[in-house]
């Protein structure tokens, strides 16, 4: 770290130190939430401003700078919470890294080096028909390995079966679409706001009854993409290649990893069902099953790791400088997290009750976070809302005990929050981890992909909002 | 074996254009070709958090690039020398490899690291990968280097390396292939040195007979290796140390003033670099002067 860092982070500190006497009013208040002012969500706000619009505005800034600006938002909030309220705030800090952020990592971190285990080789033709298969299987598999692993094991091969190709762009929109976004609703593993549900209390299989959106929002855009697909193979008069004897059979390998991933699902599924009751790490309560997961998941990567040949993984490219990317940006935003969601899940004593008051049907909770998932991350964004579900129903009832009742109770409230989390995290680039990743390797590999806005303004609000708009009447209204 | 492509990836560190420099006298020994490679790291140009790719980025490394080489590419062909330049978006080792295998080269040349830290290493992480897993013979040059000498700090110009190289032998078959190596470089090398040691294993818990016999015999392949040396026209002088074998090497290198050290290399696995290390790495690693490993 520069020491021109560290100077603005005392910069900041020493200029904090008297507006922390502000937050002070609480110091002696057990329920954080109910007297955090309403500028204690800056920081957040300013995180996720900070994700949307760096990499637009100064990509070269940000690519190399991104780790301070996860911590100056982290500081800016951080210090004045532990001036005032001391004992609480670490207790809420450490909460938030043992039992969110922590857990968090280790899960994205374990389905990546698994995935990038598992190389897809072959000559594969990309026809309209190899190609919607691809993408079926994906949107399959995005459930059971994450978007993120779901997309490592298959851009490249997509990639590479459509060079022949002229028109590739829209190919890889919906690659994003339905590998990278959509088909992680299904399980806890599929997408990172789904996992964070999970963590609070929602059951694995709960999440399956997102399956009828999913099916009817995944079918509609295949079906579209294999109409797409056949209209430009036609007139593109893309010949049969001749056999030139270089084409190789289809075959997985580091196939065995498949095993690590089952005994990633397997951990995740024992920490929901297995009740071996609580730890205490620095003081803060965690059940031993989720720490057992935990370990179980890291050794599934370790013994990926050790298993798998270097060059294999070399020649998918695998890296760890996307998971190290977001491990840094994550503890930012977690930090900075905290004051919005205390105050939300007062609810109407917190200090946006406003937005409580506001939202308060399921099309409302689909709507407003999907288009914040859209524009902000949605993992934090599914958190906000889930806490803003539990503070308008059941303020002040512990967490896991509000988010049972919200499941019995108001299912339909938790549906359209994941829902709206998981599906519009496609409408931008910026949405859902995965969505620049794929991006950045099909512009490697030389296929033009279409600008921020030129994104959304083709494909997302042209293909993917009418089927939205389709899903909320189905299901919403 | 005769060293007639090259391949020098390039991170465009100081003095690197330097350390090229000095390869050009291989001219005289039937060098025809050298491959200028650069590898732009991915991660300066790809997985910009939330933001994609870097293109103008990655054109704008390649142009620089470009224009370096071509510099560099004047110098080489004022000497008759033919070259090719690549650029490349990627990870440096595997991307390395795999152009040495497509271009079918002789000879990997790869530069130094800064010295620092307590472990006082001049091979970086990327050239410990790349010369761990080779099947081309690599060159970490060391054009100019600091070392401590006799508690002191030295600096030390390799400008003329294949002057009066050293190779340290253990008998193996990699060693039998530095041995060939070298004499593809007669007409440029006015001295050279073999050396063979006769290790701690090996000489701990001997009785003083074997160790004679021990020490008759590793002379007699000394002498073999230098007379194979003659034959080709090259003044060769043999050297026997015994002690823990890198520092014995470096010992004997500096006494003799030599220009190079070239060692076989077995290409261990990880596993047993990690835990047991590999001679001629570490002699890579803390030796002052340019090594050439063989595999």
């Amino acid at each position: 770290m520069s020491t021109n860092f560290v100077r603005l982070v005392l910069l900041i500190m020493t200029t904090l130190l008297p507006l922390s006497s502000a937050f002070a009013g609480g110091a002696d208040h057990p329920n954080m939430g109910e007297t955090l002012p309403l500028y204690s969500v800056i920081p957040f706000l300013g995180m996720l401003l900070s994700i949307a619009l760096f990499p637009l505005l100064a990509p070269k800034f940000w690519h190399h700078h991104f780790g301070k600006v996860s911590a100056f938002w982290a500081v800016v909030i951080v210090v004045p919470l532990l001036i005032s309220y001391k004992g609480l705030a670490v207790y809420e800090i450490l909460h938030i890294v043992l039992a969110d952020y922590v857990p968090f990592i280790i899960l994205l971190g374990s389905l990546y080096t698994v995935s990038g285990g598992i190389l897809l080789k072959g000559t594969l033709r990309g026809t309209p028909i190899v190609n919607t298969a691809i993408l079926t299987i994906g949107t399959l598999l995005a459930s059971w390995m994450g978007t993120t692993g779901a997309a490592v094991l298959l851009i490249r091969p997509f990639l590479r079966a459509n060079a022949r190709r002229k028109n590739r762009t829209f190919m890889v929109v919906f690659f994003i679409f339905l590998i990278a976004n959509i088909g992680g609703s299904l399980t806890p593993l599929g997408d990172p706001p789904l996992f964070l549900g999970f963590l609070r209390g929602v059951p694995f299989f709960w999440t399956f009854n997102l399956l009828p959106h999913m099916v009817i929002a995944a079918g509609i855009l295949l079906a579209m993409y294999f109409a797409f697909d056949t209209y430009f193979y036609k007139k593109e008069g893309i010949t049969v290649a001749p056999d030139d004897g270089t084409k190789e059979p289809i075959r997985l390998e580091g196939s065995y990893n498949l095993i690590f991933l089952a005994g990633i699902i397997g951990a995740v599924l024992m920490s929901g069902i297995a009740k071996w009751g609580e730890v205490s790490i620095f003081g803060i309560h965690r059940a031993v099953q989720d720490a057992v997961r935990d370990g179980l998941l890291i050794a599934m990567a370790v013994l990926s790791m050790v298993f798998t040949p270097k060059t294999l993984r070399e020649d998918n490219a695998f890296t760890w400088f996307p998971i190290k990317e977001v491990a840094i940006l994550f503890i930012g935003i977690f930090m900075a997290m905290i004051p919005c969601l205390k105050i939300l899940q007062a609810g109407t004593k917190g200090e946006l009750a406003f937005i409580i008051n506001a939202v308060s049907e399921p099309v409302h909770y689909f709507w407003i976070t999907g288009i914040l998932s859209s524009f902000l991350d949605n993992a934090p964004t599914y958190l906000t809302f889930l806490s803003t579900a539990i503070g308008g129903f059941y303020p002040g009832v512990v967490e896991s005990q509000a988010v049972s009742l919200l499941i019995k109770e108001n299912p339909l409230y938790l549906v359209a929050i994941s829902a709206g989390a998981v599906f519009f995290g496609a409408v931008t680039y910026i949405g859902n981890a995965p969505n620049f990743m794929v991006r950045s390797i099909a512009e490697e590999a030389g296929t033009p992909m279409p600008s921020f806005f030129g994104y959304m303004i083709k494909y997302s609000l042209t293909i993917l909002v009418p089927v939205f708009i389709l899903i909320t009447f189905v299901f919403f209204i | 074996m005769k060293i007639e492509k090259i391949l020098f990836p390039t991170k465009f560190r100081e003095l690197a254009f330097n350390s090229l420099e000095s390869l050009l006298v291989l001219k005289e020994v039937g060098i025809k070709e050298v491959v200028l490679y650069y590898v732009i790291p991915r991660e300066d140009v790809g997985f910009v958090p939330y933001g994609g790719y870097l293109k103008e980025e990655e054109e704008r490394l390649r142009e620089e690039a470009r224009i370096r080489f071509e510099d560099w590419q004047s110098a080489l062909s004022k000497q008759g020398i033919k070259s090719k330049i690549i650029v490349e978006v990627g990870d440096p080792v595997p991307n390395i490899l795999s152009v040495a295998e497509k271009e079918q080269v002789n000879l990997i040349v790869v530069g130094r690291k800064k010295r620092k830290g307590p472990e006082l290493s001049f091979v970086g992480s990327h050239t410990l990968q790349l010369i761990t897993r080779s099947k081309f013979p690599t060159l970490v040059s060391k054009y100019m280097v600091q070392f401590e000498y006799n508690g002191e700090k030295v600096t030390r110009v390799n400008d003329d390396i294949f002057k009066k190289p050293l190779l340290a032998s253990d008998w193996s078959e990699p060693s039998a292939r530095a041995l060939d190596l070298l004499k593809s470089l007669n007409g440029i090398i006015e001295k050279a040195f073999v050396c063979h040691i006769i290790g701690v294993k090996i000489s701990k818990g001997l009785d003083k007979s074997e160790l004679y016999r021990i020490e008759k015999e590793s002379k007699e392949r000394l002498e073999d290796y230098c007379t194979r040396l003659k034959s080709e026209g090259i003044v060769a002088e043999p050297h026997l140390g015994a002690g823990r074998t890198p520092l014995e090497i470096i010992r004997i290198s500096r006494e003799i003033e030599a220009s190079m050290i070239i060692m076989g290399t077995t290409g261990k696995d990880r596993l047993h670099e990690i835990f047991m290390g590999s001679t001629s790495h570490r002699v890579a690693e803390m030796s002052e002067l340019p090594t050439l490993l063989v595999p």
